[in-house]
C-alpha cells in the first residue's frame, strides 16, 4: 500500500547499446529523456528536478555534465544535480529530493560513451591515487583477482561462469537494444584462452555506449499520470573499504546490508536485475542478496549483454520495473555497483499494485 | 560516424602524502615495506584511519616481510602503458609476513605456469628509488628480496607524482563538420529552431531550450556583422601555447539577428584603450587556401573582427547579453 510520501516510477527509456555510437553524450541523453517523458505521458516542462550520472574521465572533458544539461531543456532554469556515479545513484538522489514534499516529478539519467577512450586506462585513474592508480590497476585485473578468490574457495567454478555467460547472452536476445547476444556452447566457451586468467573473453562485459533515463513522481502525481505506477518500496546503498587487499573478496557485505536496509526480507523477489558485469559476480551477488532459486536473475541479459558504464545500474532498475509493468510480476529488485571488486552496492526494491 | 577529434590529455598530478603514507613511501626508498598497527592487526599498506571504526590511528609503524604469500592473482598477458611492467606479469594480492591485509602489486614470474595461490614471493627493488609505490619494482618468486646498495631518501618523502595520459576520440556531429566547412569558406553556419525560432551559431545539433534535434534542414547562413557586448583586456602570463607577450583584447560579438553571442573573439586593429561595448564589427576571413598567421586557437578561417565604422549601438542592456 503506497502512502502519500511514496515515490513511483512512471516512465523510462533505454538507448540502443552499441560499441561505438556516432552520437555525443548530450545527443544520447536528448533521445532517452524524450523517450522517458513521452513514456510517462508528460513533457520536459513538467519536470521539477533532474539528476544525471556520468563521468568526466569517461567523457574526456572536465565538467562534461554541463554540456549534457542541453539535453534537459533547462529554460526556464530547472533544479538540476549531478553525481559522478552510475545513474542508479542519480535515481537515489532524485528519490530523496522528491521526499522533501515541495515538487512532484523528477528525471534521473545515466550516460556513458566508453568508446571515447580505453576503459582499461580510465578505470585505474579512479582508484586510490597512492597505492593503486600508479600501478595501472584496472577493472579487469581486479575482477580476475576476485574471481580467483571465489574459485579457490570453491564458491564458483569456471563452468558455472561460462554457464552464466551463455544463459545471459541467450536471454539477452529478448531485448532489441542489447549489444552482445546469441547462443553459445559452454564447452566451446571453456575451450577458449584466458584473456586475464581466470577470466576468459565470455566472462567480461562488452564495451558499450549507451544511456538511460527514468521519470519518478510523488504518490498523488504518480496515480494521476499513470494507471499502474511502480512503487519504490526500498532503496539503500552501502560502501566498503576501497582497497580490495583489505577486504574478504569471497563475500559482499555492503550488498547484504543494502538489501536488508531496502527491506528485501519483507517478501519474495520474483526477478532481480543485478549489475554483475563479470560472470563470477552473479553467484556472489545472488548469495549476498539472499536470493533463492525462485528468483529469476537478469532475464534482460544484464551487463553481459550491454554494459554502458554510468548507466548500467539504472538500466537494471528500468528492467526490474519493466517486469512489473509489462510482465505481470509483483516484486522485483534492481542492483547497481561501483568501485573495485564490488566496493559499493545499491539495492532498489520495486512493487506493483496500489 | 560523422567524424571524430582525437586529443591526448595529460594528468600530471602532484599529491601530498601526509604523515602515514609519507612514512610508507620513505620506507620504500630504504627498501622496507611498512605497515601500521590497528588494534591487534597490522594494515599494509598503511591507512591513516582504522578501516572498521574510522578512528585515527597512532603512528605505530611496523616493518613487514620482506617475503609474503600470494592470496589471489591474475595474469596480465598484454600490459597497458600504465602497468608497472612492460612484459607479461601477474597482479597479485600479497600478504606480507607479519601483515593482516594484502598489498596489491605486480609479480614478475616469467610465466603464468609459475603462478599459484599460496606461492611465496619477495620484493625486487628498483635501483633508483624516490618514494613511490613503484620503487618496489615487482615481487619475484621465492624468499629472497633483490636489493641494491645504498640508503634511502635523505629527507622524509612528502610528495609524489602521478602522471597518466589518455587519448580520447570525441565525436563531432554532422552539423559541426558542416559548420567547420562553412568557416573554411568564410561563412558562419547557424541553426534555427523551428519551435522557439532562436538562431544558434556552431554545430551542436540540437536546441538546448526545446531539446529537439536540429539537422541540415535547420541550418542557416548568419550575418557577418555584429556588435560588441563585452570585452576583456588580457595581460599574458606564460603557459603552454601562449605566444602573446603584450596585453590584448578579447571581445564578445553578438551577430545581428541571432540569439547567441560569440565569446572571446579577436578584435583587429583597435588599440586596447579604444575597445568598448556597442562597437559595430564585421568578420574578417582568410581567403581560401591562404596561409595566415592567425591565433591558432581561433577556429576555421576566421581571422577576427574589424570595426565597421558604423555608429555605436547605445543600448544599455547590451552588456547583459552573456551568451
Amino acid at each position: 500500500m503506497a502512502h502519500d510520501n511514496d515515490i513511483a516510477i512512471i516512465g523510462w527509456n533505454i538507448s540502443p547499446m552499441v560499441r561505438n555510437t556516432e552520437h555525443t553524450e548530450a545527443q544520447m541523453l536528448l533521445e532517452v529523456i524524450t523517450g522517458a517523458v513521452t513514456d510517462a505521458g508528460i513533457t520536459r516542462k513538467e519536470v521539477d528536478f533532474t539528476c544525471a550520472g556520468s563521468c568526466d574521465y569517461v567523457a574526456g572533458q572536465a565538467f562534461s555534465f554541463v554540456q549534457n544539461i542541453d539535453a534537459i531543456g533547462a529554460w526556464p532554469p530547472k533544479r538540476d544535480s549531478h553525481v559522478e556515479m552510475d545513474g542508479a545513484w542519480a535515481l537515489y538522489e532524485a528519490w530523496l529530493r522528491l521526499q522533501m514534499d515541495d515538487i512532484d516529478i523528477a528525471v534521473a539519467m545515466g550516460s556513458g560513451r566508453s568508446s571515447t577512450a580505453d576503459p582499461e586506462l580510465i578505470y585505474s585513474m579512479e582508484m586510490d591515487p597512492y597505492y593503486l592508480a600508479p600501478l595501472g590497476a584496472d577493472a579487469m585485473s581486479f575482477a580476475a583477482i576476485q574471481a580467483r578468490a571465489l574459485l579457490d574457495a570453491g564458491k564458483v567454478t569456471e563452468r558455472q561462469m561460462a554457464e552464466v555467460a551463455a544463459r545471459t547472452r541467450r536471454d539477452g536476445k529478448s531485448r532489441d537494444y542489447n549489444q552482445v547476444t546469441g547462443d553459445f556452447d559452454v564447452d566451446a566457451l571453456l575451450a577458449t584462452d584466458y584473456v586475464r586468467a581466470p577470466l576468459r573473453r565470455h566472462d567480461l562485459p562488452p564495451i558499450t555506449d549507451g544511456a538511460c533515463a527514468m521519470v519518478i513522481a510523488r504518490a498523488d502525481k504518480a496515480r494521476e499520470l499513470c494507471e499502474n505506477p511502480i512503487w519504490i518500496t526500498g532503496f539503500a546503498h552501502y560502501s566498503e573499504l576501497h582497497n580490495p587487499g583489505m577486504r574478504d573478496l569471497r563475500s559482499s557485505n555492503s550488498t547484504t546490508l543494502a538489501a536488508k536496509a531496502a527491506g528485501i526480507e519483507e517478501g519474495p523477489i520474483e526477478v532481480a536485475e543485478i549489475q554483475s558485469a563479470f560472470t563470477h559476480e552473479e553467484p556472489l551477488l545472488v548469495e549476498a542478496l539472499g536470493l533463492g532459486p525462485d528468483t529469476v536473475i537478469n532475464p534482460s541479459g544484464g551487463p553481459q549483454a550491454a554494459n554502458p558504464i554510468m548507466a548500467t545500474g539504472l538500466v537494471r532498475i528500468a528492467e526490474a520495473a519493466g517486469q512489473i509493468r509489462d510482465n505481470g510480476k509483483h516484486r522485483t529488485l534492481g542492483h547497481s555497483t561501483s568501485g573495485p571488486c564490488l566496493q559499493q552496492n545499491l539495492v532498489c526494491i520495486l512493487e506493483g499494485g496500489k | 560516424m560523422a567524424g571524430t577529434v582525437e586529443s591526448t590529455i595529460k594528468f600530471p598530478y602532484k599529491r601530498s602524502l601526509g604523515p602515514v603514507l609519507g612514512a610508507f613511501m620513505t620506507a620504500l626508498t630504504e627498501q622496507r615495506i611498512m605497515g601500521i598497527r590497528s588494534g591487534g592487526r597490522v594494515i599494509v599498506p598503511p591507512l591513516e584511519w582504522d578501516p572498521d571504526t574510522g578512528v585515527e590511528l597512532a603512528h605505530d609503524f611496523v616493518d613487514v616481510g620482506p617475503a609474503g604469500t600470494v592470496e589471489s592473482w591474475t595474469w596480465v598477458a598484454k600490459p597497458t602503458a600504465q602497468h608497472p611492467l612492460d612484459h607479461p606479469f601477474a597482479f597479485a594480492l600479497v600478504k606480507l609476513d607479519g601483515a593482516d591485509t594484502a598489498l596489491m602489486h605486480a609479480v614478475d614470474a616469467g610465466s603464468i605456469d609459475a603462478m599459484s595461490t599460496g606461492m611465496r614471493v619477495a620484493p625486487r627493488w628498483k635501483a633508483e628509488r624516490k618514494g613511490h609505490i613503484t620503487d618496489l619494482d615487482a615481487f619475484v618468486p621465492g624468499e629472497t628480496p633483490e636489493t641494491h646498495e645504498g640508503g634511502g631518501a635523505e629527507e622524509p618523502v612528502t610528495m609524489m607524482d602521478y602522471d597518466a595520459t589518455i587519448t580520447y576520440r570525441i565525436p563531432t556531429t554532422a552539423n559541426q563538420l558542416r559548420s567547420d566547412q562553412a568557416s573554411e569558406q568564410g561563412r558562419f553556419l547557424g541553426l534555427k529552431c523551428p519551435i522557439c525560432n532562436r538562431t544558434y551559431t556552431g554545430g551542436r545539433g540540437y536546441c538546448p531550450i526545446d531539446a529537439i534535434e536540429l539537422g541540415e534542414e535547420h541550418e542557416v547562413d548568419l550575418p557577418q556583422k555584429g556588435v560588441i557586448t563585452n570585452y576583456t583586456i588580457i595581460t599574458p602570463t606564460p603557459y603552454p601555447g601562449q605566444t602573446a607577450t603584450e596585453p590584448f583584447s578579447r571581445v564578445h560579438v553578438w551577430l545581428d539577428g541571432t540569439d547567441v553571442v560569440l565569446g572571446y573573439q579577436t578584435l583587429l586593429d583597435v588599440p586596447n584603450d579604444d575597445v568598448h561595448i556597442g562597437m559595430r564589427v564585421e568578420a574578417v576571413w582568410a581567403s581560401e587556401g591562404e596561409k595566415v598567421d592567425k591565433d591558432p586557437r581561433m577556429e576555421g578561417n576566421l581571422i577576427g573582427f574589424l570595426p565597421t565604422g558604423e555608429p555605436d549601438n547605445t543600448d544599455p542592456d547590451l552588456v547583459n547579453r552573456l551568451h
